[in-house]
């Protein structure tokens, strides 16, 4: 199964993207959780203040289906 | 409330937009929370439009490395008080206003006494913590509150009202790990400001909030908007507890 993890701000070099400037391709095995993929890639949860797909908040719970397009929002908090 | 002749010339090429309620403008009372790059350009429009009464508290001293962002300030203000600064500004702008500036640094303590009596806490902060401060005032006096945050080229707001909405807490619980200084694209807290305003008037004359359970994201890199649904969260520190009197 196929999925792309996007991501901005300073979570944007840790996603390390390869598809274009915020998106990374994962090829993952079966279902899994947001957090057991982010634990896959190497890339702590810590660094994920919110997490979105399809326009609707997730949690590190969710399990993506094939082709899914996963964001992970950085901590924003400047003013 | 009636206006007078003055009022009437000054806002004369608003009084006629659809919806436009001047009257409640005069009557509204709004705090601003920090007045840099978000609370700066909101408490600006807020000003002009007319809001009656607008309390904006910043404790901070205006700085070189601000000035990228932060529009009312000159090279001149360096070192002076960011509150007094704007408060002159807007009064310049509008004299038809009350402004009061306030120094205080916001703390668990005062964030309540800060906000009493206003009709509506825009933020205008720098830090998720005091944002979390605030949000809880905004619950325990049932005054809502418009969230506005930038980082880089992402900026994002919303509108918390519980119970009849989620609060910031059900969305963002604990203090994040956001490097500092944050990076900002230079107009990106104008943009989120300025929609801060729109909202925000809109809200004091109408009472609506479309953003409400909803977090609005702009990408400024790519210039995009999206916007993200999201619900109240069962067991939240602040507004999963019992409900307050005057809710």
């Amino acid at each position: 199964m196929t999925i792309f993890l996007r991501a901005g701000g300073q979570l944007r070099a840790m996603l390390k993207p390869d598809i274009d400037h915020y998106t990374r391709k994962v090829e993952i095995d079966g279902e899994k959780t947001i957090g057991e993929i982010l634990k896959d890639i190497s890339l702590d949860p810590a660094y994920v203040a919110l997490i979105y797909v399809d326009g609707v908040m997730k949690d590190l719970s969710f399990r993506p289906s094939d082709g899914q397009t996963i964001t992970l929002q950085p901590p924003v908090s400047g003013g | 409330m009636s206006l007078s002749t003055s009022e009437i010339e000054r806002y004369q090429r608003q009084l006629t937009v659809d919806g436009w309620n001047q009257e409640r403008l005069k009557s509204a009372r709004a705090l601003v929370v920090g007045v840099g790059g978000l609370g700066g350009v909101s408490a600006t429009y807020l000003a002009a439009a007319g809001v009656g009464y607008l309390r904006i508290c910043d404790s901070d001293r205006v700085e070189l490395s601000n000035l990228n962002r932060q529009i009312l300030f000159t090279t001149e203000d360096i070192g002076k008080p960011k509150a007094a600064l704007v408060a002159q500004r807007l009064s310049a702008q509008n004299p038809e206003i009350k402004i009061e500036p306030l120094s205080d640094k916001l703390t668990e303590t005062n964030a309540s006494e800060l906000a009493s009596g206003c009709d509506l806490i825009i933020d205008g902060l720098d830090n998720h913590a005091d944002r979390l401060k605030l949000n809880k005032a905004s619950f325990d006096l049932n005054i809502p509150f418009l969230y506005g945050a930038i980082n880089e080229w992402l900026g994002q707001l919303s509108f918390f009202h519980p119970p009849e909405t989620a609060c910031l807490a059900c969305l963002l619980p604990e203090e994040l790990q956001d490097p500092k200084p944050t990076p900002v694209f230079g107009p990106l807290p104008g943009a989120i400001g300025s929609l801060q305003a729109t909202l925000a008037l809109r809200y004091l004359m109408t009472g609506e909030h479309p953003v409400s359970n909803t977090l609005l994201v702009f990408r400024a890199d790519t210039t995009v908007f999206e916007t993200v649904r999201f619900e109240r969260r069962p067991g939240c520190g602040v507004c999963g507890k019992t409900v307050p009197s005057g809710h």
